[in-house]
C-alpha cells in the first residue's frame, strides 16, 4: 500500500506566503511596542535603578506612588491639561475655522495660526519662558502700559504656571486644530446648510443644529487627539519649569520621567508609565465609544 | 514553486532584518591592540568641552593615546546612555561620572576599574591634594581619578561695591552688613536659583554653621531637624523675606545679572569664571571673588566646597589598560597645565599654575597652611541620590516661597530615614 501523493493546494502556500511577508511587519510592531510595554509593566514590580538587576517587590512601587503627595499634585495637573487643551487650543481652533469659513482668503487668515505648529515645543517653551519669566516681556509690557499693582509671578505660582503654560500651548495647537476643523467644515455638503438657510437658520441657531452635528466626525478626531496629547504633555512644561517649583507643575508625564532618569527609580517611573498608558488608552477608548455610541443613536 | 521561493525570501527577509538588528560591531572605532598608538573610546556629558578636549589630544598624543570624543549635552540622557552601555559589549573605555553615590553604585555592581595603584603614585608625587582621594574612596580603595575640580567661592561686582564704597566681608556679620547697605540702596545683593542649584545656600551656610552636623547628613548620623539645620533655614528664610535674594523668577543667565549688576553677589563653582569670561566679564576690574565667610562665628576653620568630576575606566571595556594608563597621564603636571590654560579654569594638580590671577589666589588661599581651610564636599554628590531628589524639590519651593521650613525638614529627615535604615 502506498500513501496517497500530497497535493499541495495553491491556497494553502498562498496563504503561507502571505504570512511570511506579514512577519517582518509583525515582528516590528512586537520588539518595538509590545515588548517595550511588557518589560515596563515588569519593571514597574520592581526594585531597580537601571544597573544590575530588577528584584522584584511586588506591589510596592504602586504603592509608593498613590501614597506620594507629588503624584497627586501631577494628577491634577494633568487633569488641568486634559480640560485647559479642550477648552483652549479646541476651543479656539473651531472658533478660527468657523470665523474663517467662507470667507474670501480665508487661507491667510488661518496661515498665521498654523506658524507656530512649526516650531518644537521646547522651542515654544523657551520663547514663552522669555514671555513670562519675572521681569519678562509680559510683565515689562504691562509697565510700559501703566497697568497697575503687583505682577503676577506667572512661572512660579502654582497652578497659575499650569495655566499659563496650557496658554503656550494654546499659541502652538490651536492652528492645526483650526486647519483640521477647516477641512471639516469644508467637506459638509453646501445642500443641507443651504435648505437651512432657506428656512431661517443662521448665525449661531445654524451652527448649532447643522454644522457642529455634521462636523462630528472630524471633532472626534481632534478631541480625542487632544486628549491623548494632554495626557503626555511633556516638552513645553520640562522647557519652562521643569515641572516646579517643587513638584507645583509636574504632569504625569514629567512625573515618570523624573523618577525614571532623575531619581534612578526605574521602578516607580515605571508604574507611572503603566498608569499613564492605563489613563490614556481608557480615556481614548471611552471618548471613541461614546462617540460612536451617540453616531449610531443619530 | 514560484509562490514557495516568493515565501522563502519573505521569511529570509525577515530573518535578516532580525539579525541585522542583533548583529553588527560593538561601535567601537578604538584602535587598542596597537601599544604605540591607541585611541580610546571617551564619553561625557560635557559636550561644550570638545574643544579642549582636542587640546588634550594634541599632547597626549605624543603618548600614543587619544581620545575620541562623544558628547552629551542632556546629563540625564548620557546617564541613561553610560548604564545601559554596560548591558552590552560596547564598555567605554572612558567616561565622565558623578562622585558620592552615583559612583558607589557603578563600583557596587564593579562596572568601573580601580586606580587604587594610580592615586598612591599621585600622591607620592604630590600631583593631588590632601583630602580629595576621600571623593574617590570606597571600601579602602579607589576608582577614578580627578576630571576637574571646582572651589565654590562668592563671585562680587566690583562696580556695585565701590559705588556703595564696600569692602570684600570676612564673616558673617560683614556680609549681612553689606547686603543690607545693597538693599538700603534698592541693590539685589545675592543670585539663587530655585532649581538645578536650589541648595547651594543651604550647603554654605549649614557647612559654615556646623560642619559636623554638615557632614553627619551625608552618613544619617544628623537630622534634618537638629537645631543647627533649622537655625540655617530660618536665618535663610529671613534672608528671603528681606529682599537679599533675586527673584527665582528671572531666568537670565547668573553671568548676565552678575556682570550687569542685576545682582552684587553670586555663589557658584570656579567653573563660573569661564562663563564670565564669555559674556567679555574680566576678573579684577568687572568681578572679584571672596571665600564664604563662616554662618558661625565659632566655627574654627573656613570651609571650602569642593566639587569634583571622576574620569572613569569601564572595567572590562576593550582598552582597558591604555585607559588606565591615560587616567594616570591626566593627573600629570603636563596634563593639568594643559587642561587650565585651555579651560581658564583651577586645576586639582597642586604644581599647575592658574593663569586667571583671581582664580590662582583663590586656590594658593584654599591650600595654604596658614588659611586652616576644610575641604567639605558638595551637597548634591555627598547626598544619597533618594534623599537629594527630596531635597532638591524642598529646596526648590523654599527659594520660591520661603515657607515654615519646618514641615520640609520633617519630609527630608522622614527619607533619611528611610534610606539610612535600608543601608543597614
Amino acid at each position: 500500500m502506498t500513501a496517497p501523493a500530497v497535493q499541495n493546494n495553491p491556497r494553502d502556500t498562498y496563504r503561507w506566503s502571505s504570512r511570511a511577508f506579514v512577519l517582518p511587519g509583525l515582528l516590528i510592531v512586537a520588539v518595538m511596542l509590545y515588548l517595550p510595554f511588557v518589560w515596563t509593566s515588569y519593571l514597574s514590580f520592581t526594585e531597580y535603578d537601571g544597573l544590575g538587576d530588577p528584584e522584584l517587590v511586588g506591589l510596592d512601587k504602586y504603592q509608593a506612588m498613590f501614597t506620594d503627595a507629588g503624584f497627586l499634585v501631577s494628577l491634577r495637573n494633568t487633569l488641568l491639561w486634559v480640560l485647559g487643551t479642550l477648552v483652549f487650543p479646541v476651543g479656539i481652533g473651531l472658533l478660527v475655522a468657523v470665523l474663517a469659513d467662507g470667507i474670501k482668503g480665508s487661507f491667510w487668515y488661518r496661515l498665521p495660526f498654523l506658524l507656530p505648529y512649526a516650531i518644537s515645543g521646547v522651542a515654544v517653551g523657551v520663547i514663552w519662558t522669555f514671555i513670562l519669566q519675572t521681569g519678562g516681556a509680559l510683565d515689562e509690557a504691562l509697565t510700559f502700559l501703566n497697568v497697575p499693582g503687583d505682577r503676577p509671578r506667572w512661572l512660579l505660582d502654582a497652578p497659575l504656571n499650569t495655566f499659563v503654560m496650557i496658554i503656550a500651548s494654546t499659541w502652538q495647537a490651536a492652528g492645526v486644530n483650526a486647519l483640521l476643523f477647516g477641512i471639516g467644515l469644508q467637506s459638509i455638503p453646501k445642500e443641507p446648510i443651504e435648505a437651512a438657510r432657506m428656512d431661517g437658520a443662521s448665525g449661531w441657531t445654524l451652527f448649532r443644529t447643522m454644522t457642529w452635528p455634521m462636523l462630528a466626525p472630524l471633532t472626534t478626531v481632534v478631541v480625542g487627539l487632544s486628549i491623548v496629547g494632554s495626557l503626555k504633555q511633556f516638552d513645553i512644561i520640562w522647557a519652562m519649569t521643569q515641572g516646579g517649583p517643587g513638584t507645583s507643575s509636574e504632569t504625569l508625564a514629567l512625573t515618570m520621567y523624573k523618577e525614571t532618569f532623575v531619581n534612578n527609580d526605574y521602578g516607580l517611573g515605571a508604574a507611572v508609565a503603566v498608569f499613564l498608558t492605563v489613563v490614556t488608552v481608557a480615556a481614548s477608548i471611552m471618548y471613541l465609544r461614546r462617540q460612536l455610541s451617540d453616531k449610531k443613536e443619530i | 514553486m514560484k509562490r514557495n521561493s516568493v515565501m522563502g525570501i519573505g521569511a529570509t527577509a525577515s530573518l535578516a532584518l532580525i539579525l541585522a538588528a542583533c548583529s553588527g560591531s560593538d561601535g567601537g572605532d578604538s584602535g587598542g591592540g596597537d601599544n604605540e598608538d591607541v585611541t580610546l573610546g571617551f564619553f561625557t556629558d560635557k559636550a561644550a568641552w570638545e574643544s579642549s578636549f582636542d587640546a588634550m589630544n594634541e599632547v597626549s598624543g605624543e603618548h600614543g593615546m587619544t581620545l575620541d570624543f562623544t558628547g552629551y549635552s542632556d546629563q540625564t540622557a548620557f546617564d541613561s546612555f553610560v548604564k545601559q552601555s554596560f548591558r552590552t559589549d560596547s564598555v567605554p573605555d572612558l567616561f565622565t561620572w558623578h562622585t558620592g553615590g552615583e559612583l558607589a553604585d557603578l563600583v557596587d555592581e564593579g562596572l568601573v576599574a580601580e586606580t587604587t595603584d594610580l592615586w598612591a603614585e599621585a600622591e607620592e608625587n604630590g600631583l593631588v591634594p590632601d583630602g580629595l582621594i576621600d571623593n574617590y574612596t570606597y571600601d579602602g580603595k579607589q576608582y577614578c581619578v580627578p576630571l576637574n575640580v571646582a572651589y565654590w567661592p562668592v563671585y562680587y561686582n566690583i562696580e556695585l561695591f565701590e559705588q556703595y564704597d564696600l569692602d570684600v566681608p570676612e564673616t558673617w556679620d560683614e556680609l549681612m552688613q553689606v547686603a543690607d547697605v545693597l538693599v538700603e540702596n534698592g541693590e539685589v545683593p545675592f543670585h539663587q536659583m530655585n532649581m538645578i542649584f536650589e541648595f547651594v545656600w543651604f550647603q554654605a551656610m549649614l557647612a559654615g554653621n556646623s560642619p559636623e552636623v554638615y557632614e553627619g547628613l551625608q552618613t544619617g548620623d544628623a537630622s534634618y531637624t537638629d537645631p543647627e539645620v533649622v537655625e540655617v533655614m530660618e536665618q535663610w528664610k529671613q534672608m528671603i523675606d528681606d529682599g537679599y535674594f533675586i527673584d527665582p523668577g528671572v531666568t537670565t543667565d547668573p553671568q548676565a545679572l552678575l556682570a550687569n549688576g542685576d545682582v552684587a553677589m553670586a555663589y557658584f563653582g570656579t567653573f563660573f569664571t569661564g562663563q564670565l569670561t564669555d559674556v567679555g566679564a574680566e576678573a579684577g576690574e568687572d568681578y572679584g571673588v571672596f571665600t564664604m565667610p563662616n554662618m558661625n562665628p565659632e566655627v574654627e576653620n573656613r570651609q571650602m566646597i569642593l566639587e569634583t568630576s571622576p574620569l572613569c575606566v569601564g572595567a572590562g571595556s576593550e582598552n582597558e589598560e591604555a585607559a588606565l594608563e591615560y587616567s594616570a597621564w591626566w593627573m600629570t603636571n603636563e596634563a593639568q597645565n594643559t587642561w587650565s590654560a585651555d579651560r581658564g579654569d583651577v586645576s586639582f594638580n597642586p604644581n599647575v599654575d592658574v593663569a586667571d590671577p583671581t582664580l590662582s589666589a583663590l586656590v594658593d588661599e584654599v591650600n595654604s597652611e596658614e588659611s586652616g581651610f576644610t575641604i567639605q564636599q558638595r551637597y548634591l554628590e555627598a547626598t544619597p541620590v533618594p534623599i537629594y531628589s527630596v531635597a532638591s524639590e524642598i529646596f526648590g519651593e523654599f527659594v520660591t516661597n520661603a515657607p515654615d521650613p519646618m514641615p520640609g525638614l520633617e519630609r527630608l529627615q522622614a527619607e533619611a530615614e528611610d534610606y539610612w535604615a535600608g543601608q543597614e
